[in-house]
């Protein structure tokens, strides 16, 4: 893909000068990256192996106590639990909300372009702004989705949306596949533009009905880009913290208490800076292995 | 056309608007509660559609307020974040793309490889690197912060549009005797314009939304951007003005709308290089 002419293995001087300039050019953005990801990345495992108390910042080498301690303790592992039911459950609609909506807006409507930014802005605005509005739309007293409930009948109190379980964690489930179920829609919609007619006319003439072309034909073709979406999205739901932070601040009493949100309560609420960078660093730990299947795939497919 | 076909689009449509509706709902409602003269806001029931519509709450937002002075920091936050990552990231893609040395596969990969890491892994050593430096609460500590996610993302996307600029008219242009930094100002960079421009639109929108580096770097109203900043209006008042709330909503959201309408065009190629951070 980017072999020039000038790529061969003998080395004249005019490609070392090129060489050299291109090494000039990348300088900036390694230098950068040098300072704020693999400085601190380094740096916060070796926080990990200190007990740190955030104010003063003074700390004491604990060696790997600090590991021994979050693994021994039942706080990592129902955070941990939390955070797989939060992106199981969230990636889950997002995919199935997102595919079908692709489908549907891939068809032949009125105002399809205006239909499709509708779609896509939800996963445009802060998360702040779309937490904002869904607190207002669960807001006990005047909050218009009890309103609606009960005028329907379908229940006769207004709900506790966030206060109680079951409730806050599929609260913040189905609050995270509207911010980002768009994501998929977007993804799957380019893919579906770019599958040859003729696939859906033999299809068709071998006698398949709508499900069958959509499962002999359209799934498969979709199966790449899904893999694709479905790895990104575990990555960065898992990650999330800005959505559950605000929406619940993980509670009621720690139930929607996510990796992220432990690792900031620790580092922030706590004071407990060693213990927070140790959480950080197991979590990452959980998410290499879907990090090393996406750079795998990607640069399988690079560009 | 034949009649069952017809139904069948009017079905489309019909199902296909519905589901639109109902998403775009929450937003509708918050430009509706926005305009609602307060004391329609709390009426039990609620009624869907406004009587009156007043702008009271914006008025209010931007003279009682400290709504502007947030606007005006992330403003300030954002474009000098995305100055800073698109010139840097310009340059590294070109060199990524265009030019052969050891280690860049794998630089390329590393990119990658950072653009997934959690900010909350990275998050407490850069806290402390801040205040070490004497920058907490600072905007300048924000644009540090948010090249960590901004430059790979920039750089990733950047990369692919500048592979698709067609390498013959590069060779052409050095054939006829340019250097390579004359062939990449008057070949590379007027051809990848439109890809160096919805990156830039993309990394402003990232830089505008952010909120974890915001909360744990910024304390004080002086550097606070929106994000935060609308945060703690909510927090720290004692009765909750939920028009007020959504007004400041709406007017976050401006920049965005405005941006999304340039944008339209580039969505698709944006999320197929890599997609867009969420």
């Amino acid at each position: 893909m980017t072999i020039s002419a000038s790529q061969h293995r003998t080395r004249n001087p005019l490609e070392r000068r090129y060489a050299l300039l291109g090494v000039l050019l990348i300088a900036p953005t390694v230098l950068i990256l040098c300072a704020v990801i693999v400085y601190p990345l380094i740096s916060a495992i070796y926080l990990s192996l200190f007990s740190i108390y955030t104010p003063t910042l003074k700390g004491s080498w604990v060696g790997l106590g600090n590991y021994a301690q979050v693994f021994g303790s039942s706080g990592f592992w129902g955070a941990l639990g939390t955070t797989v039911t939060w992106t199981v459950g969230t990636l889950f609609l997002q995919i199935v909300f997102g595919v079908a909506m692709a489908l549907l807006l891939n068809q032949n409507i009125l105002f399809r372009s205006l239909a499709r930014s509708l779609v896509l802005f939800p996963y445009f605005v802060s998360t702040v702004v779309a937490v904002l509005i869904w607190r207002w739309l669960f807001n006990d007293l005047y909050g218009i989705l009890s309103h609606l409930l009960i005028q329907f009948g379908v229940v006769d109190m207004p709900v506790d949306w966030l206060g109680k379980m079951p409730n806050a964690m599929a609260s913040v489930i189905f609050v995270g596949a509207w911010k980002f179920f768009p994501f998929v829609v977007i993804a799957v919609l380019a893919r579906l533009q770019t599958i040859p007619e003729q696939l859906y006319e033999a299809a068709t003439i071998d006698g398949a009905g709508v499900f069958g072309r959509f499962f002999d034909v359209t799934l498969p073709q979709l199966k790449e880009v899904l893999t694709i979406v479905i790895l990104l999205r575990t990555i960065w739901d898992f990650k999330e913290f800005d959505l559950i932070y605000l929406l619940t601040g993980g509670g009621p009493v720690n139930n929607t208490r996510t990796l992220p949100l432990i690792v900031y309560q620790q580092a922030f609420g706590l004071n407990q800076m060693g213990i927070a960078a140790t959480y950080a660093v197991a979590m990452m730990l959980v998410m290499l292995a879907f990090m090393l299947i996406y750079l795998y795939r990607a640069r399988r497919q690079a560009p | 056309m034949m009649p069952a076909r017809r139904s069948t689009t009017m079905l489309a449509n019909l199902v296909t608007w519905g589901l639109v509706l109902l998403i775009s709902f929450p937003l509708i409602w918050m430009v509706v509660t926005s305009v609602r003269p307060q004391t329609e806001l709390f009426q039990i029931p609620p009624t869907v559609i406004p009587r009156a519509i007043t702008f009271e709450h914006y008025i209010k937002l931007l003279q009682e307020t400290p709504f502007l002075r947030y606007f005006m920091n992330s403003m300030i936050l954002a474009t000098s974040t995305t100055i800073v990552v698109i010139v840097v990231g310009t340059l590294g893609a070109y060199s990524l793309v265009r030019f052969s040395y050891r280690g860049r596969e794998t630089l390329a990969a590393l990119v990658l490889f950072t653009y997934l890491l959690p900010s909350v892994v990275l998050i407490i050593p850069l806290y402390l690197m801040m205040v070490k430096l004497g920058l907490a609460n600072t905007l300048t500590s924000l644009v540090i912060a948010y090249t960590t996610f901004a430059l790979p993302y920039a750089l990733w996307l950047l990369r692919s549009f500048m592979a698709g600029v067609p390498e013959d008219l590069e060779s052409a242009a050095l054939v006829d005797g340019a250097s390579r930094i004359g062939a990449f100002i008057d070949v590379i960079l007027p051809q990848a314009l439109p890809g160096i421009i919805s990156t830039a639109l993309f990394t402003f929108i990232l830089a505008w939304n952010e909120y974890l580096y915001a909360l744990v770097m910024v304390n004080s109203d002086q550097a606070r951007p929106l994000t935060t900043g609308v945060m703690n209006m909510l927090i720290t008042s004692f009765n909750i003005e939920w028009s007020l709330l959504m007004a400041a909503s709406v007017m976050m959201s401006i920049p965005l709308i405005i941006i999304f309408a340039f944008l339209q065009s580039y969505l698709t190629r944006g999320f197929g290089a890599g997609g867009v951070k969420g």
